[in-house]
């Protein structure tokens, strides 16, 4: 994987939130190098830590938990270098930070005495290390492209624009495609030698193949679980008491199910979202249906194998798949259970209509907003409890994030290619959820896109929140409630107090087309079907 | 243009100016008033006995002789005697004010404490003065809020067919209101100019505008006896007009919106005589909301001569760089600019969309016709005022790119003030430009989106950084064509000179405010 992207969150000492927040606010003023035009504005941090993309530090109050202090690293490659350059720039900083927040209870006590000590220069990365918290679900919107690269493209743009911009002798202007691209492609290769040089795949193939392996294995994996009562089922009771308990059980959820799949009230929301449609586009239903024959032959092949090689002659191989059929028939009753369990605590579940926001608190977050065309959010929500609840966090961001993995390649959730780093987190034994996002445009613009665009998702992930607008079936309603749901988001955010992006002017979309043109150039010949989609971009 | 109408209950409730821009009345006023703190409604009263509102009823049928609208800001609302408890019903937009710094900043209009250069020199001239509530912070690196040299706490627009009866009348209410110990402190003549026999009026630059509006709908709630507030021909209309279709809620307060609830809108306390509706969710509070609607203004000057002599300058240009172009001159800059035709018409690959009975086709999106924007350019004013289903990335999203867009919908009524000004002319340093009016029930998700998400955004449509060239500060607009794009320098043009949210309250809000 090219980039990684963690977080740190550190428990801070109550009495000491202040000072931390006051410390981290410092070192935001010695870094914004913004009034002096000739600089990089936090260039210091840019430079010197050649695998930064985003980085964020801020400080979550809640009222039923202490302050809690979380570092977010969204970077090229392992964390390490990253962390050493950090702590060789702003190693004595960050200590001061550090002694704001407890001491750990468990073995990492020592590495953070080490750290915090009087006078102490012992180096920071252990202990950041040993308090990261890997992501539940993450997101990358430029995925397999390294910082370097971005911002060499981005370069590589500036010069093609100014190269077709040349005011008098425009040699461009009536030339056909090809005769820009060959010219373009004379012009930049002698500045940008890289051009000629076969670029890093985004993704491999076999990082494609391990996320398509892990998903598939998941979907296993869930698939046999629920399937176990079934086959336990099937083996207690005969074949015939079996089916036709599945057939009866089936009809009586499905008739439960039907009673409650109305809306509560006032809370219905209608979209364009089909799921009926989206299964069959996404599910390869052929597959499903071949798989039981695949099964059979093989456990036959194996059987037949087993009897060459050690004589065991027994014949298992059909009992055994009548029973993986038998506890399949199953999920024709355990998932509607599931479901209805799920409803019934949906109806029964509290959401906040008022959610409380304080203005003190926003009015801080929306003074650091909005300086550039990026924007960062961080977010905490308490996860509901219960067994089921539970389940469904965990599995589903699990799904989710391997999901993510395979199908958001190319940058776009849904039809939004906003986000440049985002993800999830569980924290305190999972009770609480952590968000962070580093986007393009405004906050409010970049939740309405969640809203008309990716409500289905983000319902999924963010549903298990205490106070989240009423959900129907785990992915109806929910975050479509657009004002709710942006109330709820709003209460549960901090303020982004440090936080710097190595781009801050180029958005997913612009990184996107600086590669196109890149990719163009790259190449000697295009197809002048390519060719035309290239000059599109220019 | 279709003809939708409100329900004659919803309608008789309502000010005309929503239902209607008072297309046949062409001459207009808009008086901008300072009150004085605790004045009550009493001016209100007095003023509105002299010139009634005119409700959304009364509209569509006769000629009325004249038309009027009122509306308040925050610190308006506050004179007239609402309380803080009241005050903080109202939406965040509106009580901190459109000059609250951050607000500015989103707005494109200001930026650490500095006014940019599509403001007029000096900073805006009027605004509600509206004063942010004292927020106890040492993080601020900002100044002291904002103050402009005028305070408006209200705003009356009044219509009538001429000029000389507006002048009348303004004199009248003039006099009337010094004896209330209100003033005017700015007022602007507004015009129309409807075109003979093609039914559109031109701005200052002369582009139509105000072509495309918004079509309401009503779905009735399930389980709700209600019908639906909006008639289309005599039907109701529950369903969405395919391109424009928007909730009711998305410009009128008391309706289901865009996110299909009852927008919040603001209450007052119950009290003997109240002629407001009761309010189902706050207990012993009235709805002063319904059927009301927040209402945006923004004066914008308009430099005439400076941009028909930047689009002439940007011709020269892109014809020296590209000697071979054709039919590229200023015309055909300042049309691609604007993104419409200077017939009204909208721009296309190749040509312009046909008029459909007479007058400009609006139901037209961009997706299938126009997707890579060779005729409409993408980063065009019109396109980016309202992208319809263009940002789809892909055909497939299209309606839900479409439907997106008309969550952000304003309703907008708009007219010129200052006098015409032909092209050929030489600069004659006459003060012109468009009173902007605009009507929503969520600034920030509406107004504001469509101005930072849409207009000022540099990213806009995988564009790189330019915004919009028409109401923009001064840059590079990407005109897309085959083979090759050309980039066009376009300069300011036109200014903020004041602005502010008002709110505009129901017939019975009116009542209500005039009997504080």
């Amino acid at each position: 994987m090219l980039q990684t992207t963690l977080s740190v969150p550190l428990d801070v000492k109550p009495e000491s939130a202040s000072r931390l927040n006051s410390l981290i606010t410092a070192f935001r003023k010695a870094e914004d190098a913004r009034d002096d035009p000739t600089a990089v504005n936090f260039g210091r941090l840019i430079e010197g830590i050649p695998t930064l993309h985003f980085f964020s530090m801020s400080v979550f109050e809640d009222s039923a938990y202490d302050p809690i202090f979380i570092l977010e690293i969204n970077c090229d490659g392992a964390p390490e270098p990253f962390l050493q350059e950090l702590d060789r720039l702003a190693g004595s900083e960050l200590r001061d930070m550090l002694r704001c927040c407890k001491e750990p209870l468990d073995g990492n006590a020592q590495l953070y005495r080490e750290v915090t000590d009087e006078g102490s220069s012992v180096p920071i990365v252990p202990y950041l290390k040993a308090m990261t918290q890997a992501p539940s679900v993450f997101h990358h919107g430029n995925r397999g492209l390294r910082r370097s690269r971005i911002i060499e493209e981005a370069a590589l743009f500036r010069d093609v624009r100014a190269e077709l911009d040349t005011p008098e002798d425009n040699p461009y202007f009536g030339s056909t495609v090809p005769e820009i691209h060959k010219r373009l492609r004379d012009q930049m290769t002698s500045k940008f030698p890289w051009l000629a040089k076969e670029p890093e795949p985004r993704i491999s193939k076999a990082e494609r193949l391990m996320d398509i392996a892990r998903l598939v294995s998941f979907a296993a994996v869930v698939l046999i679980v629920l399937s176990l009562p079934g086959v336990i089922a099937a083996l207690i009771f005969s074949k015939f008491v079996y089916i036709t308990a599945v057939i009866i059980l089936f009809f009586v959820i499905s008739y439960l199910l039907y009673r409650m799949h109305e809306p509560l009230p006032n809370t219905g929301v209608t979209t364009n979202f089909k799921l009926m449609r989206v299964i069959t586009q996404q599910i390869p239903i052929l597959f499903l249906l071949l798989s039981y024959p695949i099964i059979a032959g093989v456990l036959w092949l194996l059987q037949i194998g087993l009897r060459h090689a050690f004589g065991v002659s027994s014949q298992w191989a059909a009992p055994v798949t009548e029973i993986i059929v038998l506890g399949n028939l199953g999920l024709f009753v355990v998932i509607p259970g599931l479901v209805l369990w799920l409803r019934t605590l949906e109806l029964n579940d509290s959401s906040l209509y008022k959610a409380s926001i304080d203005p003190d608190k926003v009015a801080e977050i929306l003074e650091h907003e909005d300086w550039v065309s990026q924007n960062h959010m961080g977010s905490i929500v308490h996860v509901r409890p219960g067994v089921l609840r539970t389940l469904i966090a965990r599995f589903g961001h699990r799904g989710l994030g391997l999901l993510l993995r395979v199908k958001a390649t190319e940058g776009y959730l849904g039809s939004m290619r906003t986000v440049h780093f985002a993800h999830w987190a569980f924290l305190n034994n999972h009770s609480r959820l952590l968000f962070f996002s580093n986007f393009d445009q405004s906050w409010g613009s970049y939740l309405d896109d969640f809203i008309e665009k990716a409500h289905v998702g983000l319902t999924l992930a963010w549903g298990c929140g205490v106070g989240f607008p009423p959900t129907r079936f785990l992915i109806y309603d929910g975050a479509s409630h657009g004002r709710l749901f942006k109330n709820w988001a709003l209460a549960s955010r901090t303020v982004s107090r440090f936080w710097v992006s190595a781009y801050p002017d180029l958005s997913v979309d612009q990184i996107e087309r600086n590669f196109r043109i890149a990719s163009g150039l790259r190449k000697k010949e295009l197809s002048p079907e390519e060719a035309n989609e290239w000059a599109r971009d220019l | 243009m279709s003809s939708w109408k409100l329900r004659k209950d919803v309608a008789e409730d309502t000010q005309g100016l929503i239902a209607s821009g008072f297309g046949r009345l062409e001459h207009g006023m808009a008086l901008f008033l300072e009150t004085q703190p605790r004045s009550g409604g009493g001016w209100l009263k007095a003023l509105q006995d002299a010139l009634p509102a005119t409700a959304a009823i009364e509209t569509g049928g006769e000629l009325l002789p004249f038309a009027a609208s009122f509306a308040f800001t925050a610190s308006g609302m506050r004179n007239l005697g609402l309380s803080d408890e009241e005050l903080g019903s109202f939406s965040d937009p509106f009580r901190e004010g459109m000059m609250q710094e951050d607000r500015l900043r989103r707005l494109g209009d200001r930026r650490r404490s500095e006014w940019l250069d599509t403001v007029i020199e000096g900073g805006p001239v009027w605004s509600g003065n509206v004063q942010p509530e004292a927020v106890e912070d040492n993080h601020a690196d900002d100044a002291t809020p904002v103050q402009t040299t005028t305070t408006v706490h209200a705003l009356v627009l009044l219509y009538a067919q001429e000029r000389k009866s507006v002048e009348a009348k303004t004199e009248e209410i003039e006099q009337l209101l010094i004896s209330h110990d209100v003033s005017i402190v700015h007022r602007l003549a507004l015009v129309l100019d409807v075109e003979e026999g093609r039914n559109i009026s031109r701005e200052h630059f002369g582009f139509a505008d105000g072509i495309s509006q918004p079509i309401p709908f009503d779905e009735p709630r399930p389980n709700s006896t209600e019908t639906s507030a909006v008639e289309i021909d005599g039907n109701p209309a529950v369903e969405p007009d395919r391109v424009h279709g928007v909730r009711l809620g998305e410009i009128l307060l008391g309706h289901v919106n865009g996110h299909q609830e009852i927008p919040p809108g603001p209450i007052v306390r119950d009290s003997a005589d109240n002629p407001l509706p009761e309010q189902n969710e706050a207990i012993g509070f009235r709805d002063l909301g319904r059927n009301g609607s927040y209402m945006i203004v923004r004066q914008l000057h308009q430099d005439v001569a400076a941009f028909w002599n930047s689009m002439e300058e940007a011709a020269n240009t892109l014809c020296t760089q590209n000697p071979t172009a054709e039919n590229v001159d200023a015309k055909w800059v300042a049309e691609k600019v604007v993104g419409r035709g200077i017939d009204g018409r909208g721009l296309r690959p190749n040509g312009r969309i046909p008029d459909v009975d007479g007058e400009a086709d609006n139901g037209f999106l961009y997706f299938d016709e126009d997707r890579h924007g060779t005729g409409c350019p993408l980063g065009s004013h019109v396109r980016r005022s309202n992208p319809r289903d263009s940002l789809a990335p892909k055909e497939d999203m299209k309606q839900t790119l479409l439907d997106a867009a008309n969550n952000h919908r304003i309703l907008r009524r708009t007219r010129k003030y200052g006098a015409k000004f032909d092209r050929k002319q030489k600069d004659d340093g006459q003060e012109r430009g468009l009173l902007f009016i605009c009507l929503n029930t969520d600034i920030a998700r509406q107004f504001e989106f469509t101005q930072q998400t849409w207009l000022m955004n540099s990213d806009f449509s995988t564009l790189y950084e330019e915004s919009d060239p028409l109401i923009g500060p001064d840059g590079e607009m990407t005109i897309p064509a085959e083979p090759l794009r050309y980039r066009a320098k376009v300069k300011t043009f036109v200014k903020l000179v004041g602005g502010e949210y008002f709110f505009m309250p129901s017939m019975s809000g009116l009542r209500y405010l005039a009997g504080l």
